[in-house]
């Protein structure tokens, strides 16, 4: 359980990363390490040259900016957990945080890196899915933006070019009426979830629903876009226990869940029925808060 | 003469003393194989078959062997060449298939992870590198990953000499069992299924070889159990000299049984010790340990049982298939399963049982003994037969228990399969369960939640469990004895070496008590060392919940032996008959005169002048310890005393279900434990506390996942899932001690919880369940599983 040999950077800045990305075949940015340095140590990545981005100043912070909230790729779990901005101006993704792994992996995991596994039962792509977000990604002398709905094709496969480094996570600002809320099947604390739903709606001044966004994790090959299940709920100012789990019902229909040894195709649509049905009811009650979430 | 229990002895038995290993464990001092260092010291990585079953056509290791850092290159035909052959060393079962294997595999593969070439380096990266570029050439043949398949007819075959794949057929018959269904009311047919699984210890298997040229001896450093026993494996297939040999096993993180085999990685880094001259060490990886190292439990049990109505069990007939993998693993991989056989009559009384046992080899990894070997899978099987027979009858499990429970007299009470059974009342145990948990309102508060639309239920669970077991005719070889040497220095401190080897349990605390309140001592003023060959003749090793009961045994033995001879120095010097001295609180005492422990140590080497006439100087001896009382082959009737002694525990549990995901929240889990006398409440609650975490894991999350062509989809612990610190249930644990009849009265510990356990969780999840109508027959209660068992039924 050792890596083959490979090259190493540290970048000083987004410039030398993405030039040093460009220059060997097979280059991999390293940011927190958490899902790839196991994966060398197997012998399933094999990167000839790791870039080292944990330098990067420019990748890290938060901020909230005419109607964006904006995330640098190196925000480490431990931090949009903690942080008090996040927590009170993104508390979802503070609690999507928390789901992640132990203090120990979310203290050096990142959401750039995440995002960029593309892990299909990890949360955070779930969640910027459901968010409809977007990522910012350089390379040698150029930027672009891919949307969330664009960013995940396939089992831990990207649009991103392997030359591109994603420097920027952003999502819509909440707004009052907003509500959101993860819910997750894990069988042990920490673990990676056999399968995840997130749900973000947004009700009108009186109530009403006026948007439903559902997205889960392990229910697919990809984080899955599932909001197709809850539009029955638009214009509904009230959130029936019969209306929930028919939410349920429909994202369970929906998902194209793996079977593997944490649980078959059948199992995991039966958690995705539970889940949906526990996040919509929490995401209603959070609208129609004042808080939110 | 006679040395009373001196009334202000510093430990007495029983009572809590801090872990004399724990400064230094916990202080990050110990000394595991990890931290074992020679200079010059090279790495070991071993290329493992990627297909599960297959001809080797040819090997080129030429390629790695040009990589910087490689020192040899090494393949199973050309080490096989030099070095002896494995075997299981029993041809005296005529039914099992005689087979030998060598260090690396030669002709064939026959499962995921098999050892087929070694590379040695200067580093394990390089050794890694290395193992990529030797090229093999299989020949890939079809596979059988499932043992009932294994058994048809047109299954692919592992040993084409076989004929078929049956490794070990055992038949037994005891009783009349055709009598028993003659007069029965009643048959129950049932099938119950054990998912496979690994003992896990969180350090894995691995060893250290330093060859010395100049002397022609061999040191070994070996996580192993079976330190004595693994030097003798070590002998027969390098050839060389036990009297050349020394195998040392470090401090150990964990070994559950899975380290009490004979790995074929540990002789062969033994056999490149000696090829490339060079200090050598292997350490497995968890992926190779995942793969090989090694499996239990996964059994298939097809029984019928003859009952009356009034609930008395009358006979039970049972067909056992066991999964065992690849056979090439030496302790007998079918020795669990024997014992599976052996335990199924429990503590009730069934005379009438009859058996065939087929041990299959299939294309998976070795399955080996871990925790409980074996027992768990016959205690299951009795446990829900006896719930399945009351449920039939609408008899409740307290009373269809009752009606089969072996009576309190007379003991020893003789099982069907030969036991001898020692044991205290299991009557009274059941009672004093039943009182701990207040079984009626247990019951009543489950009534109440099943009214209200949750899945609530209580169970119960008994075991006798046959400890210090001796295996020579049915594992191969190494019997049922222990040895130790106690030591008096000079200066009165005192050396214990033992051959029984601790994992972790705490056997210098245990040894260091029994040795000092033996010799009215402090156990401060006692070292123990344990698991190494040049400091005692022989030893069997610890397995089998034998080490209180035969180390313990032994260490008293030999204490009591040192103790003697220095009453009849302190005889002679105050010049009393022996008899009459008594040794206390660090003195040897004749009423009000009383000589220091230390001041006869002193005599004995330094003053020996002042010993009495004719005695030779030193207090040193070595004992062996046998209580004689096992049978090391089965009779013509196919029975046999397996064990020394006999250990019991009962537990109840109260578990809830939730329907929608199968996830099953243990509310509740009592056991009553009786390991005859107690040396240290704390370290025994340890015992139970880990094993009950073992059991559930095995219920909840654990198990070894093979795909229909033999390929391992668990090779990592994100996919094979152990419980975490929160995922444990914290038992409430109640002892009783009815002391055996051998040295210091005790019985073994070390598995009773993990034999109970699952027996008492499926007890209560088949409980929680009624309402549905589901009925548990299997040891595999996790989500998923138990979630495929709901799924179909009614409102779930």
């Amino acid at each position: 359980m050792k890596p083959p040999r490979f090259d190493y950077v540290a970048a000083g800045s987004v410039g030398e990363a993405t030039e040093a990305l460009a220059s060997a075949e097979d280059s991999r940015v390293l940011a927190g390490g958490q899902s790839l340095v196991p994966l060398m140590n197997l012998r399933l990545a094999r990167p000839s040259l790791l870039v080292d981005v944990n330098h990067l100043g420019a990748l890290s912070g938060f901020e909230s900016h005419n109607g964006t909230l904006r995330f640098g790729a190196m925000c480490r779990h431990r931090f949009l957990e903690t942080d008090p901005d996040v927590r009170q101006k993104a508390p979802i993704f503070a609690e999507v945080a928390e789901l992640i792994g132990h203090v120990g992996i979310r203290n050096r995991g990142t959401l750039g890196g995440s995002l960029a596994h593309a892990d299909p039962v990890a949360e955070l792509p779930a969640l910027l899915v459901a968010l409809e977000g977007r990522v910012i990604v350089a390379s040698t002398g150029s930027e672009r933006a891919i949307p969330a709905a664009e960013l995940f094709a396939g089992p831990f496969t990207t649009g991103l070019e392997p030359d591109e480094l994603l420097t920027t996570v952003e999502v819509p600002a909440h707004r009052d009426g907003d509500g959101g809320a993860f819910s997750e099947f894990v069988r042990r604390h920490g673990d990676f979830a056999t399968a995840g739903v997130a749900v973000i709606l947004h009700r009108d001044g009186f109530g009403a629903c006026e948007q439903v966004r559902v997205a889960g994790c392990g229910l697919g090959p990809t984080p899955m876009d599932l909001s197709a299940a809850g539009d029955f709920l638009r214009g509904e100012s009230s959130l029936t226990d019969g209306a929930a789990e028919e939410l349920g019902r429909r994202v369970a229909a929906a998902a194209d869940p793996p079977g593997d040894v944490h649980g078959s195709k059948d199992y995991r649509r039966e958690l995705a029925a539970v889940l949906a049905a526990d996040a919509v009811r929490r995401a209603w009650a959070r609208a129609g808060s004042a808080g939110g979430a | 003469m006679s040395v009373t229990a001196p009334p202000q002895a510093p430990a007495e038995t029983g009572a809590a003393l801090r872990r004399k290993e724990d400064t230094r464990l916990l202080c990050g001092q110990g000394e595991f194989l990890g931290d074992v260092y020679r200079p010059d010291l090279k790495h070991i990585a071993i290329l493992r078959s990627p297909v599960a079953h297959a001809r080797i056509r040819h090997i080129d290791g030429s390629g790695a062997l040009t990589l910087p850092g490689v020192i040899g290159v090494f393949t199973g035909g050309e080490l096989a060449a030099e070095t002896g052959e494995f075997s299981h060393h029993l041809p005296m079962i005529p039914t099992l298939r005689q087979i030998t294997w060598s260090v690396l595999a030669t002709d064939k593969v026959r499962f995921v992870g098999e050892p087929v070439a070694a590379v040695v380096a200067d580093s394990r990266y390089i050794a890694e590198d290395a193992l990529e570029l030797i090229e093999v050439d299989y020949e890939e043949l079809p596979a059988v990953s499932d043992a009932e398949a294994g058994l048809d007819p047109e299954a692919p075959l592992l040993y084409e000499d076989w004929g078929d794949n049956v490794f070990l057929f055992m038949p037994g018959s005891h009783g009349d069992i055709e009598a028993a269904f003659a007069g029965a009311d009643g048959v129950l047919q049932e099938r119950f299924t054990h998912h496979r699984i690994s003992g896990l210890p969180m350090e894995g298997h691995g060893a250290l070889g330093e060859f010395d040229p100049a002397t022609g001896r061999l040191e070994m450093y070996v996580s192993t159990q079976v330190p004595h026993t693994l030097r003798t494996v070590i002998s027969d297939i390098s050839g060389l000299s036990e009297a050349k040999i020394r195998v040392v096993a470090p401090d150990m993180g964990g070994g559950f049984g899975n380290k009490a085999h004979f790995m074929r990685e540990e002789v062969l880094v033994a056999v490149l010790a000696m090829r490339v001259r060079h200090p050598v060490v292997w350490q497995q990886d968890r992926t190779e340990n995942l793969l090989s190292g090694l499996h239990s439990r996964q059994q298939v049990h097809e029984v019928e049982v003859a009952y009356r109505d009034d609930g008395k069990i009358l006979g039970l007939r049972a067909n056992f298939v066991v999964d065992v993998g690849s056979p090439e693993l030496y302790i007998l991989g079918c020795a669990p399963a024997i014992v599976t056989t052996s335990v199924v009559p429990n503590c009730y009384d069934l005379q009438d049982y009859a058996f065939e046992l087929r041990c299959v080899a299939t294309n998976k990894g070795p399955m080996g003994g871990y925790r409980g070997y074996g027992q768990p899978q016959g205690i299951f099987l009795m446990e829900r037969v006896l719930d399945l027979v009351g449920e039939r009858l609408g008899i409740d499990p307290v009373t269809i228990r009752r009606a089969n429970m072996i009576p309190d007299e007379p003991r020893p009470y003789v099982t069907a399969t030969g036991s001898v059974l020692d044991t205290g009342s299991f009557g009274d145990q059941l009672t004093e369960l039943l009182e701990a948990v207040d079984y009626d309102a247990a019951c009543g508060a489950r009534d109440e939640a099943r009214t209200a639309g949750r899945l609530v239920g209580v169970g119960i669970a008994q075991m006798v469990e046959p400890t210090a077991p001796n295996i020579h005719g049915l594992a191969g070889r190494f019997g049922g004895y222990e040895m130790a040497m106690l030591t008096v220095q000079p200066d009165g401190r005192v050396n214990v070496a033992v051959g029984t080897k601790s994992q972790g349990q705490g056997h210098e605390t245990i040894y260091a008590k029994v040795a000092a309140e033996t010799l009215g001592i402090s156990p401060d003023d006692v070292e123990v060392s344990d698991g190494d060959t040049a400091a005692l003749p022989y030893g069997i090793g610890t397995w089998g919940s034998r080490s209180a009961v035969m180390g313990g045994g032994a260490v008293i033995k030999a204490a009591q032996q040192v103790r003697d001879k220095m009453a009849a120095i302190a005889a002679g010097m105050l010049e009393a008959p022996a008899e009459q001295i008594e040794a206390s609180d660090g003195f040897f005492r004749l009423g009000e005169a009383a000589i220091p422990f230390a001041q006869i140590a002193a005599v004995a080497y330094l003053h020996t002048f002042l010993l009495p006439p004719g005695m030779d100087p030193g207090l040193s001896v070595v004992v062996g310890y046998d209580p004689g009382n096992t049978s090391p082959f089965p009779d013509e009737r196919g029975k046999m005393n397996v064990a020394a002694t006999y250990s019991t525990a009962a537990a109840a549990a109260v578990v809830e279900v939730e329907a929608a995901t199968g996830v099953v929240t243990v509310q509740d889990l009592t056991i009553v434990h009786d390991c005859g006398t107690v040396i240290d409440g704390v370290l025994l609650d340890g015992q139970i506390h880990g094993a009950v975490a073992q059991a559930v894991g095995q219920t909840f999350f654990e198990e070894i996942h093979y795909d229909e062509n033999g390929q391992p989809l668990t090779s990592t612990l994100l996919d094979y899932m152990i419980p975490t610190f929160g995922d444990a249930v914290r038992a409430r644990i109640i002892h009783r001690e009815t002391p055996s009849g051998l040295i210091g009265g005790f019985r073994g510990a070390g598995e009773g919880a993990i034999i109970v356990t699952p027996a008492a969780l499926a007890a209560a999840v088949h409980d929680a369940l009624v309402p549905l109508g589901v009925s548990i027959t299997q040891s595999n209660l996790s989500p998923p599983r138990l979630r495929a068992l709901l799924r179909g039924h009614s409102t779930a």
